[in-house]
């Protein structure tokens, strides 16, 4: 087997240990907000730094909202506790459910009373699940573009700051509680995170 | 038994209702437009294909897959002839908090076109001067200044004049709080619902008199109560030295010492005391309460359309709730129109729903209201099944492997109002001891207030509860002793003529023996070690077996039935049993149809209302009635203990088709008979014209051996000639036996079981005939408890998958006898339908008691899991009735008892997997996935 | 407010005016007083009120009527429970569930036609392999809630209708 040695050096220096990179910058943040990349400066190591706005961000990746339909197996979760999803939905071929109970059926263009809903509503990919994993195993899977859709780390930015689909984590309707912060602020700390290099917390 | 001891006289409630001065009318007059509501629920209606002439179907079938309209939740103003068209809605505010004053309403969210048009409070109730009937007790709203007594209590109903309006008032509310609350007071106090001890101490032999028990010696209730811990007061069990109190103290001496013989250190003995918890859940039925209601102000007509399982109830409580009401809100005539049930278990007999609905009317008058509840509000406020904390002690004897004395203490939560909870309680304990006989028993029973949803009648009536608590302790007494499971319950089961719990002798058939050897000859039982080892690795295989005894009927049940046959041989049946989806149309058809000769193409279920020709009168309470009372009103020939009772505890087959089938009888005997004695030309001094009861019907043609067969249309045609009867209503009443009554019908006396007949010749009219001898079943049948069931007995196999603790359940068997079955498949997917109610409850179903429940009005399915397809053995699931004992045996109800061995057969079975004993239900994936990790490789 | 018409087993109904957060369930029920569409539990959890959407290509498939806004259905063609049977002549799927006694107190037999329905409409296009048979409808039925009958008799009607035709709903072998 033929492994990319720069990719796994670059791995294991990225590696930081989770507990240094807590950092004040996060303590003052409340579970409803995401602290700004500025409040990041006083960590002086760009590594500690760049792991420190992942972990940031992993306040968004892990919320229900998100990891709801990034599960580990082919049936979505729902709500804030995180339920299996009821009625019982799979993914299907193409991430839209199997033949007789599509996404985009319930969930339509918008929101609409409690049933939540935007144009493309489906599954992410079975490789880009993160039900289960550690931050940083969700960091190195999202790094790969094997498992994070063929993104570039540009594209990840992208992604996360304005894609309409993630985008509907900050807007999710009645009863469901939005992810932390504005997809905007998830949108700098993941432009930041690349910037100083795209380090992840330990595993 | 469903001793459903009514704490209350429901007596009370007509005569109130009378001294009112409103008159009942339980059906509509059919109007001239179509299709009246009468027509639509008549079916097939004597258009329509009948699947059930040539049992291809129910009854019902063409009306359910085409999408008529049938439940009660179908019907708007526009489709009831002669009313206004236009329909109002009116929504029901609810509380989410029983622990706060409540402080009063805030409806500063709807103004403009969102306005209700009417508003109900308990303030307004006060003066219209509307009265609570008993069985429903308490606040029907929430008056401002009091704690509600219970989440999800009322505080106001607002009706809107429109949909529109309705739609965005009910959005708009949300998700906002209505309700202001003030100081915490914690949860209201009130009084416990029930606590008894039914305490036996057998004589030398199961036949023998008893020297101590329910039925020889009374029943009992402790008469002092301690408090626990705040706002909780439970019974003091033990004898206190006091003076009054001497009938319980007798129960509490024989008591103790049943408890000390098997807490004392008698090598000879295997004695295990459990703990085991039930929890609470929903019937689920799913089509959530809902109906429609006008108060027409010129005519003084209140008229309702509603789907309950106890429609009699629901017209009395509606009246009483009026009776007395200010004039303006006291109609003169209450019009009750009754629909096919989306779904019941229980859950719709004796809800306060209609109650409501009838307000609604009230305050809106001359505009016909709908009443509806959602899912959320059917979780609300809907009936629920009680949660039970079990403690069970069971000696049996090491040598003989027989059980030697039986002691449970039994607690109830019954929510915020009495509702059932008395009877549940009652029947619940006497069922502890399932199919078994112990010479020596003494179980406790204590059913509370507390500030959850109200708990009532659910399928099964608390016997789930008790036997799922007993047979896993069973399975546990297997393994200790050890002794085979299915010989431990042949050696211990009770038999036809041996005494039951309450003390008296079991009547019935019993198939106990026959069911245990279905179940151990079943592969699922037989080969479970072959399977076990053939079981892949991360993978746990456990078997299970189970059975259970329910009884049937409450102790008074009524059947109301009413048979005609035209000249073309075409029949039409009325009777006052409700379909709930139990098949009571069809099974009424086929009863009648081994009389007849020819399956109705008319069936009205629900139908209280049509039986005027009998005149019926009662009084007293059927359940407390003296003996000397009922003897002094039998004298008045009109007079029965009750009426009409509800469709509930298995009594379709048994009770809901009798008085039909007895109608039909009549109208054989006197009507098709003596015409086919003259089509065969026989006189009616002929040998042969004796031999009534040996014709059969087959193929729509009356056979008699030497006679040439007589088809049905000719038979129908030449009774209508002859002036034959040709139609002819009853009633029957039911306290664990039948009433008994003889009449002269056309110079002959006619006995039969039944008390109340009348008959119509050809182009006549109804005449009541007086009976000349009556027995009505001795009153002391109210405290006889369990004296026939039926059983069902239950094996299955579940994996377990290691990692995950993901259960399937790979096969199962279900065995019951019920008797003649009336409609097989019906039975056959009764059993089906248990099936799936029992794994739901054993793995999936459960409801917090209070703030984090259903009465916080945010419980919806999805939260709530109820069995799906994917959680059965659909391929898998193989159900066995066993064939009559004779062609006369009776039918006996079975759509409670298959559900109930299904719990702990799943409960055995993943002991057998993973070697733990779950005690508390339900059991879930995450226990099960601790349980299977732990287990041994 | 937004206009609706919506073409009902076969039949134009509108142009309405319909408030956008009118549900399609409302909108059947309380409008056109089209009640074998049921409401069970309003979250799209029992699928009680499922109907079937037909697209202009021919395909169909079911959707609640519960939780989607009455406004999404405008220009589409659907079918219900009413529309099944043609001049009372009922459908086989109709037949089977009678024969089979497959449904009880009969709340949830709309949305199980119409699934059933659906999926018989599917294989006809696109015909599955025997082995696939029992999978596939279970699938297609485990989003309908049924608290009588334990399903196994739905089931059973659905295989035996298809399994009545081979040749029309399975590849051959």
């Amino acid at each position: 087997m033929k492994i990319d040695v720069r990719i796994l050096l670059f791995l294991i220096a990225a590696t930081v240990p989770a507990a240094a990179l807590t950092a004040e910058a996060v303590s003052n943040t409340t579970s409803g907000s995401l602290a700004s990349v500025e409040s990041f400066a006083s960590i002086g190591d760009q590594q500690t730094r760049s792991a420190a706005y992942f972990t940031e961000l992993g306040k968004v990746l892990t919320h229900p909202r998100c990891l709801n339909c990034h599960p580990a197996g082919d049936r979505p979760r729902q709500g804030d506790t995180a339920r299996l999803h009821q009625p019982p939905v799979f993914r299907g071929v193409d991430g839209f459910g199997l033949p007789a109970l599509r996404c985009p059926i319930c969930h339509q263009a918008a929101n609409f009373g409690a049933v939540p809903g935007n144009p493309i509503w489906h599954l992410a990919p079975r490789e880009m699940a993160w039900e289960g994993k550690t931050l940083g195993q969700i960091c190195t899977q999202i790094k790969d573009p094997a498992q994070n859709g063929g993104r570039s780390l540009e594209t990840l930015v992208e992604h996360i700051g304005e894609d309409h689909l993630v985008g509907w984590a900050w807007a999710p309707g009645p009863g469901r509680e939005p992810a932390p912060g504005t997809q905007k602020q998830a949108g700098a700390l993941v432009a930041a995170w690349v910037q100083t290099g795209a380090a992840c917390p330990k595993p | 038994m469903d001793d459903r001891l009514r704490v209350i006289s429901r007596r009370e409630l007509l005569r109130a209702g009378a001294a009112g001065g409103i008159a009942l009318t339980l059906t509509r007059l059919a109007a001239a437009e179509a299709p009246a509501f009468t027509a639509r629920e008549t079916l097939p209606g004597r258009q329509g294909m009948n699947p059930a002439a040539t049992a291809a179907g129910r009854i019902d079938g063409v009306a359910k897959v085409t999408g008529a309209k049938l439940y009660a939740s179908d019907f708007r103003a526009a489709d009831m002839p002669g009313w206004p068209s236009q329909t109002s809605h009116a929504l029901l505010l609810r509380v989410a908090d029983a622990t706060h004053v409540y402080a009063g309403l805030d409806l500063s969210r709807l103004s403009g076109a969102l306005k209700p048009a009417a508003t109900l409070t308990a303030d307004d109730l006060a003066r219209i001067g509307t009265r609570v009937p008993e069985f429903y007790a308490g606040d029907l709203f929430c008056p401002v200044g009091k704690t509600p007594l219970y989440l999800g209590q009322p505080i106001a109903l607002l009706i809107f004049e429109d949909f529109d309006a309705f739609d965005q008032a009910r959005l708009a509310l949300r998700e906002q709080a209505f309700a202001k609350f003030g100081e915490e007071t914690g949860p209201v106090e009130a009084p416990n619902y029930a606590a008894f001890r039914f305490t036996r101490l057998g004589g030398p032999t199961p036949e023998a008199a008893d020297i101590y028990s329910p039925v020889k010696n009374g029943w009992v209730s402790p008469g002092k109560f301690q408090r626990t811990k705040p706002n909780t007061e439970t019974p003091i069990w033990s004898r206190l030295p006091i003076t009054t109190g001497a009938a319980y103290a007798e129960a509490a001496d024989i008591g103790a010492k049943i408890r000390a013989e098997l807490a004392s250190d008698d090598p000879s003995l295997l004695v295990l005391e459990r703990q085991f918890d039930t929890q609470s859940v929903d019937p689920m039925f799913l089509e959530p309460e809902s109906g429609l209601a006008w108060y027409d102000s010129s005519g003084k007509t209140l008229a309702l359309v509603v789907g309950v399982q106890s429609p009699y109830e629901a017209a009395e409580s509606v009246a009483f709730l009026l009776g007395e009401a200010d004039t303006k809100f006291r109609p003169a005539h209450i019009d009750m129109n009754f629909a096919y049930c989306g779904g019941g278990f229980g859950g719709r007999d004796h809800t306060p729903f209609p109650l409501y609905l009838a307000l609604a009317a009230m305050v809106f008058p001359d505009r016909p209201v709908r009443l509806a509840n959602n899912r959320f509000d059917q979780f609300q406020s809907g009936i629920k099944r009680h949660a039970f904390n079990i403690r069970t002690r069971i000696g049996v004897d090491r040598a003989t492997g027989k059980i030697v004395g039986f002691a449970a203490d039994h607690a109830l939560d019954g929510g915020g109002l009495a509702n059932f909870s008395a009877s549940v309680a009652t029947v619940a304990a006497n069922a502890a001891l399932g199919a078994y006989y112990a010479p020596k028993s003494d179980v406790t029973t204590f059913s509370f207030h507390s500030r959850g949803v109200t708990a009532g009648s659910m399928r099964c009536y608390g016997t789930v509860q008790t036997m799922t608590a007993l047979e896993v302790m069973v399975d546990e007494i297997c393994a200790a002793l050890p002794l085979d499971p299915i010989e431990f319950r042949r050696r211990n089961a009770l038999q036809a003529g041996w005494r039951t719990m309450a003390g008296n002798p079991y009547i019935a058939s019993v198939r106990t023996p026959e069911i245990l050897d279905k179940l151990e000859q079943h592969p699922i039982w037989r080969d479970r070690a072959q399977e076990k080892a053939r079981a892949p690795s991360g993978i746990l295989f456990g078997a299970g077996v189970a059975c259970a005894a329910k009884d049937y009927g409450t102790g008074a049940d009524c059947s109301l039935g009413s048979v005609q046959i035209d000249a073309d041989g075409k029949v039409a049946i009325h009777c006052d049993a409700v379909e709930i989806g139990n098949g009571v149309g069809t099974a009424v058809a086929n009863r009648v149809a081994t009389c007849l000769g020819g399956v109705a193409d008319q069936v009205a279920v629900a139908q209280v209302g049509v039986f005027g020709p009998l005149g019926l009168v009662t009084s007293f309470d059927p359940y407390t009635i003296s003996q000397e009372k009922q003897d002094a009103e039998a004298r008045n020939p009109r007079w029965v203990p009750a009426i009409s009772s509800a469709t509930s505890a298995s009594i379709g087959a048994h009770i809901g088709t009798h008085a039909a089938a007895e109608a039909a009888r009549v109208i054989f005997r006197f009507g098709l008979w003596p015409a086919a004695l003259e089509l065969w030309g026989l006189a009616p001094t002929d040998f042969k014209a004796l031999d009534w009861e040996k014709a059969r019907w087959k193929d729509g043609h009356l056979v008699l051996s030497g006679l040439a067969p007589l088809p049905l249309a000719a038979v129908a045609e030449k009774a209508h000639a002859q002036n034959g009867v040709v139609a002819a209503m009853a009633h029957g009443f039911n306290r664990w036996s039948w009433s008994h009554a003889t009449f002269g019908i056309a110079g002959e006396p006619w006995t039969a079981d039944i008390d109340a007949l009348a008959v119509r010749r050809a182009g006549g009219e109804f005449v009541c005939l007086d009976r000349s001898y009556v027995k009505f079943p001795p009153t002391e049948f109210n405290r006889i408890g369990t004296s026939y069931s039926s059983l069902c007995g239950t094996a299955v196999h579940v994996e377990i998958e290691r990692t995950t603790g993901a259960l399937r359940i790979a096969k199962a068997y279900s065995v019951l006898e019920c008797g003649q079955a009336l409609a097989p498949e019906i039975v056959r997917g009764q059993a089906q339908g248990g099936f799936a109610m029992g794994v739901g409850y054993a793995l999936l179903e459960s409801l917090p008691l209070y703030e984090d429940g259903p009465g916080n009005g945010k419980w919806n399915l999805g939260q709530y899991l109820v069995a799906r397809g994917s959680d059965l053995p659909l391929h898998d699931l193989e159900i066995e009735i066993l064939p009559p004992l004779d062609a006369n045996e009776r039918p006996k109800g079975i759509a409670e008892v298959v559900m109930i061995p299904v719990v702990p057969a799943l409960l055995n079975a993943i002991f057998d997997a993973t070697g733990r004993r779950f005690r508390s239900l339900p059991v879930t994936q995450a226990m099960l996935k601790e349980a299977a990790l732990g287990a041994p490789q | 407010m937004t206009s609706l018409t919506v073409t009902i087993n076969g039949r134009v109904h509108g142009p309405h005016d319909a408030r956008d957060d009118l549900t399609m369930n409302d909108f059947l029920r309380e409008y056109l007083g089209m009640t074998g569409a049921k409401f069970g539990c309003g979250a799209a959890q029992c699928l009680s009120c499922a109907i079937i959407i037909d697209n202009p290509d021919g395909t169909s498939y079911t959707s609640p009527t519960c939780i989607v806004p009455a406004t999404s259905f405008d220009g589409k063609s659907i079918r219900t429970v009413e529309g099944h049977a043609k001049d009372g002549e009922l459908t086989p799927l109709q037949k089977a569930f009678i024969d089979h006694f497959a449904f009880q107190c009969g709340y949830c037999t709309a949305g199980f036609l119409n699934e059933g329905q659906v999926l018989l409409e599917r294989l006809a296009t696109t015909p599955i392999a025997r082995a696939d048979l029992e999978k596939t409808i279970a699938e297609a039925l485990d989003g309908h809630l049924c608290r009588c009958t334990g399903y196994v008799k739905y089931h059973e009607a659905v295989r035996d209708v298809i399994l009545a035709d081979p040749s029309r709903y399975l590849q051959s072998s």
